[in-house]
């Protein structure tokens, strides 16, 4: 009966736990859509607009060459600005009219640029740079056809370049973004729902009764634990049914099944975490407050929201009193690990050792607060 | 009336220490959060100089040209990267610890190795093409021009195609504009999410008015007073606490965490009284819409503002970029859209038609909002004995 009641109240907000997955979703989405799997070597392009006035061969041809060393977006020419504020493209190349006729003349017009101020913008900016040199060198000695043979060819060859790596980064990293976003959402939806329930079996009127009913405290309190358990089940395998359709066949892989069992882990802790907060904090209207610090701050300062490698080495280390930081280390860790063997696990089992000491701090805790509370209230 | 119930509105909503930590404290401490998290992330993603390798070897030492282009790439205050010379097999073991991002070999030609594809690797293969592109502009010119040099001219006309090509740079005009701190964005997400938080305010104020939500109510609505009297002194009385909230919002985001929010004081202030009404609005409407106790309605609200603030790009700045170019419709009826748009358009663009058009559907969307609930509280009715 209990076990039934559990989920009675648990479908009362049934909303935030699909709030919380429809955002999972939308960022296993978009991250799944970003990218293109790719194996062995191959060249960033950076994404660049260009905004052509002119029609000459010169014009032209230098066009055709950023087509082939960058990804030319198609955009609107009103919302080129807010492309570039975003990220969506890095540069802007606009090439004003009758550019090609004043290459040859004493005041040839510029080329004017606009520019994110990333590396991918210094990186199209080296494109053109290099382009525009040898035309530049090149004009002076050479017209017409001839001009458009010569700096084609000089630039036409790339260096050999070998790769170490035989690793599917994009699909490794497409997986890791999504299980470190998912910290936010098990976080999330698992404290808020669990503090929720207890809190309404705390509440003292329920409480009083059920304390004087014929229910067996012991049984009473396994129920609650179990029921606990199972919805934090459940809510890790909705999450992994998802990284299965939006992450793809990694999952099917040694290394998927760590993402698994990493998220297991972090499930559990979760599970504790929240059954140590329901029994330090009482008033409902508090939990909402608290679930969202906790959930937020976690994603925020363990690299959930901004990959850890962005963040300052000070928030870093403030992190490694969070359990997040250790479940996200891990799925770091597993984006750069070549070949799953036991010594390239080794830094894994180590961050899944401290999630279980983090098990048992709050079990610990737990018990430790409850008997405190029970002989207070006695 | 008017003034004594707006007197008391605004003693009963500072008592209220959940309306305070929702709609002030926890924008703070997320503001915080967010200060923490992307203080360096503009910084990590502008080019920083990386480091490679050179493996020595008689065909790079022996090459002037290589030796000068490789110096003057590694050297200065604006150089690409910084090089160590060494061996194959400490190429490697540095590749593979991570501290190079990819070492040079020259044999019969260059050959690069990296330990997988990225920008760095990209950039670093990019620069050893514009140097063998350099090497064989001049090779080309030498040939070509030669054919018909006298030779006394030889020397003069290698040296001035060398000076040409080493030398030369291209020029363009940088048109960037000044704002590009995309992280203002998160902030004013923040901004947008602690104005429609604020609809708790004006949510609990209501709350108080219905007769089926407490006792208060129940006399409430059996008190000879006129109903709108009340009300509206009430929401003006939660719009003052809102307004006040959001004020020491500001100052804490302008002093503390150093938030650009352009030129335009004026027009931030008049966003943030908007977009203030439309958490108001909003509060009004769920507190009349939806037929459930207090806590349900909070959980309600507070579900509407993080998927809207979701989509404006709290978690994910480029979130609100997609949902602007995939699905606009979404963004132009979600108020922490509009609001953090708002924010933008003035941040990057000044006022323009964009500002006023996100103005102008906040207001909008809050005037439907309250003639929404104020048909919903007229038609309150409750069972007779």
């Amino acid at each position: 009966m209990l076990f039934k009641t559990f989920w009675k109240v648990v479908s009362k907000y049934k909303g935030t736990i699909i709030l919380y997955t429809v955002m999972l979703i939308c960022f296993g989405g978009i991250n799944m859509a970003a990218n293109n799997n790719t194996m062995g070597f191959s060249d960033v392009k950076p994404p660049i607009a260009i905004v052509n006035e002119d029609d000459s061969v010169i014009a032209n041809n230098l066009v055709n060459y950023l087509k082939d060393k960058s990804t030319i977006k198609d955009i609107d020419n009103n919302y080129l600005d807010d492309a570039l504020f975003y990220r969506d493209i890095s540069y802007i190349i606009y090439i004003p009219s009758e550019y090609g006729k004043s290459v040859f003349t004493e005041n040839p017009k510029t080329i004017e640029v606009k520019s994110s101020g990333d590396y991918k913008s210094t990186l199209a900016s080296n494109i053109l740079l290099a382009y525009l040199k040898v035309q530049d060198v090149y004009k002076d000695d050479y017209r017409g056809d001839e001009l458009i043979d010569k700096i084609n060819s000089n630039l036409d060859k790339s260096a050999n370049i070998k790769i170490k790596s035989k690793l599917d980064t994009t699909s490794v990293s497409n997986a890791s973004n999504y299980y470190s976003f998912a910290s936010y959402s098990i976080i999330a939806v698992i404290l808020f729902i669990i503090c929720l329930v207890m809190c309404s079996f705390n509440e003292k009127n329920v409480r009083r009764r059920t304390i004087i009913s014929s229910i067996n405290l012991s049984s009473y309190n396994m129920s609650l634990l179990g029921a606990s358990l199972l919805y934090g089940f459940v809510v890790f395998v909705l999450f992994n049914i998802l990284a299965l359709v939006l992450v793809g066949d990694i999952m099917f892989s040694l290394r998927g099944l760590v993402y698994v069992i990493n998220s297991f882990v972090f499930t559990i802790v979760t599970i504790c975490l929240s059954l140590l907060l329901s029994t330090l904090v009482k008033n409902k209207n508090a939990i909402s407050g608290i679930v969202n610090v906790v959930a937020l701050g976690s994603a925020f300062l363990c690299g959930a929201f901004v990959p850890a490698s962005m963040l300052p080495n000070s928030v870093l280390k403030f992190a490694h009193i969070l359990p997040a930081y250790y479940y996200i280390n891990t799925n770091d860790l597993l984006k750069s690990i070549e070949e799953i063997n036991y010594v390239n696990l080794e830094p894994i089992f180590k961050n899944m050792f401290i999630l279980v000491l983090f098990i048992l701090l709050f079990i610990i805790l737990n018990n430790i607060i409850s008997r405190l509370l029970r002989k207070r209230n006695s | 009336m008017f003034f004594h119930n707006f007197i008391y509105s605004l003693k009963v909503l500072l008592g209220n220490k959940t309306l305070i930590f929702w709609s002030f404290a926890f924008p703070i401490v997320l503001g915080f959060l967010f200060n923490l998290a992307f203080k360096d992330i503009e910084k990590n993603e502008s080019f920083n100089t990386f480091d490679i390798a050179i493996i020595e070897s008689p065909q790079f030492s022996d090459d002037v040209f290589y030796k000068e282009a490789y110096k003057s790439l590694s050297n200065g205050d604006d150089r690409i990267f910084n090089i160590t010379m060494t061996n194959k097999d400490d190429a490697e073991k540095m590749l593979a610890d991570k501290e190079i991002t990819g070492y040079l070999e020259f044999l019969d030609s260059v050959s690069i190795t990296v330990n997988q594809s990225g920008i760095y690797e990209t950039i670093l293969r990019f620069v050893v093409d514009e140097i063998e592109s350099n090497k064989k502009m001049i090779s080309t010119l030498v040939k070509d021009k030669l054919q018909t040099a006298k030779p006394n001219e030889v020397a003069n006309i290698i040296e001035g195609i060398k000076d040409k090509v080493i030398n030369g740079n291209a020029t363009v005009i940088d048109k960037t504009r000044d704002n590009m701190s995309y992280t203002m964005i998160e902030y004013y997400t923040l901004i947008a999410m602690s104005a429609l938080y604020g609809g708790v305010i004006s949510m609990y104020i209501i709350n108080l008015k219905l007769a089926n939500m407490g006792s208060v109510g129940k006399r409430t609505a059996v008190a000879a007073i006129k109903k709108g009297t009340l009300i509206i002194s009430s929401l003006l009385a939660s719009y003052l606490v809102q307004l006040v909230e959001i004020a020491l919002i500001f100052i804490f985001t302008v002093f503390v965490l150093h938030v650009d929010y352009g030129n335009e004081i004026g027009f931030v202030i008049l966003t943030s009284l908007v977009g203030s009404l439309a958490g108001l609005a909003l509060g009004v409407l769920v507190a009349t819409l939806f037929k459930t106790n207090e806590n349900a309605k909070i959980g309600i609200l507070i579900a509407i503002t993080m998927l809207g603030c979701f989509l404006s790009g709290m978690m994910g700045i480029t979130m609100k970029y997609i949902v602007d170019t995939y699905a606009p419709f979404v963004n132009m009826i979600n108020p922490a859209s509009l609001i953090t748009d708002a924010f933008y358009a003035l941040y990057y663009y000044g006022v323009n038609n964009r500002f006023i058009q996100d103005i102008l559907s906040l207001i909008i969307i809050s005037a439907l909002m309250i003639i929404l609930s104020w048909r919903g509280l007229r038609r309150q009715k409750y069972d007779a004995v």
